[in-house]
């Protein structure tokens, strides 16, 4: 039943709306290369949703690979490791992205990579381990989604435990430039469909689904290799068009399972992870190793040899673009994660976080496309490719207005914040920022 | 290149922060403008070489003279000028198109001032006209020069620049007494007839008309239901006792169908962005051009045809809404 006509791995799935976009995928031919030891990093005690980790360590203290620096005590949350091994020079508050204050530990590495003690493997099989164990492990390991939402991976298995039926790999990649999990699925594909394996036994689901875009031809068989002829697991061809990798359009286009607003993935009985995050399941439960790196696509038209590096986490990006051999334009922004959904960010020194799937280095020449601005002319771009099936030019236009009510009556609270609107505008509307603006302006009324 | 060789490019002490998302489609208002003045090059340069030199001046006339004045009411209102998207250059060639090459000179003075200054500016600028300028300022001058906007050459009758043409009488006066036309098909398809300047070839447009679907300006819909609707309606309801099948072929290719249902109706500002909306506009657009034909006093409705279903625009947008992704079609407020 389950693997009746829904999903075959000859027909692309696809869901209405979205956009092609220009892929700019010249970094997936490229090895994923390791980072030398950078000299500090910087390490963030929040990195995403939930509540900031309070530092266990001192200035001053020896800490070595994998050991705990920061605890959350309650609420959501995981355990911040250390990514290096070296001396704490000093614990600091630094502005992130989006300019909250967020304190760092400062690490002065010395290059050894010296694992914590505490760093070593499951012992227990997998079957005889129970789903709140691998929930444990995951969480204990610091595994937050690593596609660029990095909501707790924990905290996402615990509220499917028992209502799901399948196990989604994301491996859409759909966002320009990056190619991380590409190469991933090239280098280490094997480590995905371990960490799946985890999962589904953790959420006891038969059925795993690995959706891969049709751009990865060369991923796409070998994972079909690897999987051979797994009765429970199995490849699933999605059509390449942004927003492919956003859960709802994936859930939708392989399950033809439509999310209801509000609702999450788990509520219409699927889960989808990242296939990042798998593999860092994987090493975690095999190797005892949390979350200490990633992969991370240096790209963008400013950087000389643009490449996959897996770096520390909290390794700065100035010295990631240093080793990608530097600048060969000035740049003008600096993106972390895809140009459609990605932050700028106003430092160039600012950490590798468990969100940075890219860097994107920008100069002027690129960023000049963005900078056309007229009225909205009413061409309909915006709402034939977006994915939510919304209005975005009269969201936009209402919440210029300050009609914040009618924009709520036109479903602006389902808009994701996809960007295909503002891509397709050939006036160069910013319709995404007015509707975050309407949103907010809702949120805070509640 | 020789940038290469210096690898010490330092990154500046500020950095752009902006919100996502951070590409951008490469299409602009602009080059959208562009892609329909191309299309309508070959309609255009077909009537030049059908009425001679005064067609050009009329249509050089109606272009010049939109974005004239579309620069001076800037000026004057103090808005951004936005001459440089080409849109007043648009509105000019159509209103062009849509004249008689033997209108006085004042004509596309006057057309132009009245599509650009009055439906389009005092409304708000481009985007904001709830009526296309370009009809709107041909209805004008229908009413306010009935004989000059309705006198046309014939083909190859290459007018002079003092006008003395002889009037010929178009297919749509044949068809509205239900005779057919003296042109043949052929003729019609081909436009070896009279009429307005870019109206006459079907081919020409529809060329034009294919440019832009290809390059994705317009999208099927509009046209689609356009002619389709009057297609059918002609078929169905032939006039006088004419064969069916040549009356809506000759119906088709007469009067400004064809330049209406591709580059009229399709207007961006003034047609729905939903696709269904799309198609109820062109079905509406087709039914009242039939139905002006038949029974009103004027022998062409597809100007005023397309007034009106511009009127509905918001309308129609706000009735084919589409059904957003996790909601159900209609919900029911709590
Ligand atoms: S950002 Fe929102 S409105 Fe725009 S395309 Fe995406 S979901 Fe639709
Ligand atoms: S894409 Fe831009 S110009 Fe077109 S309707 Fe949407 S907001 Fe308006």
């Amino acid at each position: 039943m389950l693997f009746g006509k829904e999903c075959k791995t000859t027909v692309k799935f696809t869901f209405r709306g979205g956009t092609h976009l220009n892929e700019h995928k010249e970094t997936a031919t490229l090895p994923t290369v390791r980072l030398p030891e950078p000299r500090t990093v910087s390490i963030p005690l929040s990195q995403h949703i939930g509540a900031h980790a309070t530092p266990t360590v001192a200035v001053g203290d020896k800490v070595l690979v994998g050991q705990v620096i920061g605890t959350v005590e309650q609420g959501l949350g995981c355990p911040v490791h250390a990514s290096v091994s070296g001396t704490v020079k000093e614990i600091v508050t630094r502005h992130n992205a989006q300019g909250i204050p967020i304190q760092n530990i400062v690490i002065e590495n010395d290059g050894e990579r010296t694992l914590h003690p505490s760093v070593k493997p499951w012992g227990k099989p997998l079957a005889q381990t129970a789903p709140s164990e691998i929930i444990e492990i995951v969480r204990k390991a610091g595994i937050s989604g690593l596609g660029g939402a990095t909501f707790p991976t924990y905290a996402k298995l615990q509220s499917a435990l028992g209502k799901v039926d399948t196990v989604i790999v994301n491996c859409a990649e759909c966002e320009p430039y990056i190619t991380a999990n590409h190469r991933l699925l090239l280098e280490r594909g094997e480590t995905v469909i371990t960490g799946l394996e985890i999962v589904m036994h953790a959420l006891s689901v038969t059925e795993g689904i690995i959706a891969v875009e049709d751009n990865k031809p060369d991923a796409i068989a070998l994972l079909q290799k690897a999987v051979g002829d797994n009765p429970n697991i199995r490849v699933c061809v999605v059509k390449t068009k942004y927003p492919q990798g956003d859960e709802r359009q994936l859930i939708y286009a392989i399950k033809h399972r439509e999310i209801p607003a509000g609702k999450l993935p788990a509520d219409v009985g699927c889960v989808v992870i990242n296939a990042e995050t798998l593999s860092a399941i994987s090493r975690a439960f095999y190797r005892g190793i949390p979350l200490v790196s990633r992969i991370v696509t240096v790209t963008g038209d400013c950087i000389k040899n643009p490449q996959n590096v897996r770096a520390p986490l909290g390794t700065p990006y100035s010295e990631l673009i240093e080793f990608c051999g530097g600048l060969v334009k000035t740049p003008k922004k600096i993106v972390s994660g895809g140009p459609m959904m990605g932050q700028a960010q106003w430092d160039i020194h600012a950490p590798v976080t468990k969100g940075t799937s890219a860097i994107l280095v920008f100069s002027e020449e690129y960023d000049r496309i963005n900078t056309y601005h007229s009225a909205c002319i009413h061409c309909g771009n915006c709402v034939t490719h977006c994915p939510m099936h919304l209005m975005p030019n009269y969201l936009a236009q209402y919440a210029q207005a300050r009609r914040y009510d009618d924009a709520a009556k036109m479903n602006v609270m389902s808009c994701v914040e996809c960007g295909t609107c503002t891509y397709n505008c050939p006036a160069g509307v910013q319709i995404v920022q007015y509707i975050r603006v309407a949103k907010g302006a809702l949120r805070m009324k509640k | 290149m020789d940038q290469n060789q210096n690898p010490a490019v330092k990154a500046p002490e500020l950095l752009t922060v902006s919100p996502s998302p951070h590409a951008h489609r490469q299409v602009t208002t602009a080059s959208v403008m562009k892609d329909v003045l191309i299309a309508l090059l070959p309609a255009t340069v077909w009537g030049i070489y059908l009425f001679g030199i005064r067609a050009a001046l009329v249509v050089v006339l109606c272009v010049v003279f939109s974005v004239l004045f579309e620069l001076l009411t800037q000026l004057v209102l103090r808005r951004p000028v936005t001459i440089s998207d080409c849109s007043a250059a648009v509105t000019g060639l159509l209103l062009g198109l849509n004249l008689s090459p033997t209108v006085p000179f004042y004509v596309p003075v006057v057309g132009s001032a009245f599509a650009i200054i009055v439906v389009k500016q005092l409304f708000g600028g481009i985007g904001k006209n709830i009526m296309n300028p370009a009809l709107a300022a041909r209805v004008f001058l229908m009413m306010a020069w009935t004989g000059e906007m309705t006198v046309f050459p014939a083909a190859y009758d290459r007018v002079a620049l003092s006008v003395d043409a002889v009037a010929s009488a178009t297919p749509l006066v044949s068809l509205k007494q239900g005779v057919l036309p003296d042109a043949s098909l052929s003729e019609l398809f081909f436009g070896q007839i009279g009429g307005c300047i870019g109206e006459i070839s079907v081919l020409m447009l529809l060329v034009g008309g294919i440019y832009l679907l290809v390059r994705k300006v317009i999208t099927w819909h509009i046209p689609v239901a356009f002619l389709g609707t009057v297609a059918l309606l002609t078929f169905l309801f032939p006039q006088g006792d004419l064969p069916r099948l040549t009356f809506m072929l000759t119906s088709l290719c007469s009067g400004g169908l064809v330049l209406g249902a591709f580059f009229m109706a399709t207007d961006y500002v003034t047609s729905p962005v939903t696709p269904a909306g799309r198609i109820i506009f062109g079905v509406g657009c087709g039914a009242l051009v039939v139905f002006l034909r038949y029974f009103s006093g004027y022998n062409e409705g597809v100007s005023f045809a397309i007034l009106i279903m511009n009127a509905l625009v918001w309308y129609l947008d706000m009735c084919t809404k589409p059904r957003v992704f996790g909601k159900k079609r209609r919900e029911k407020k709590a």
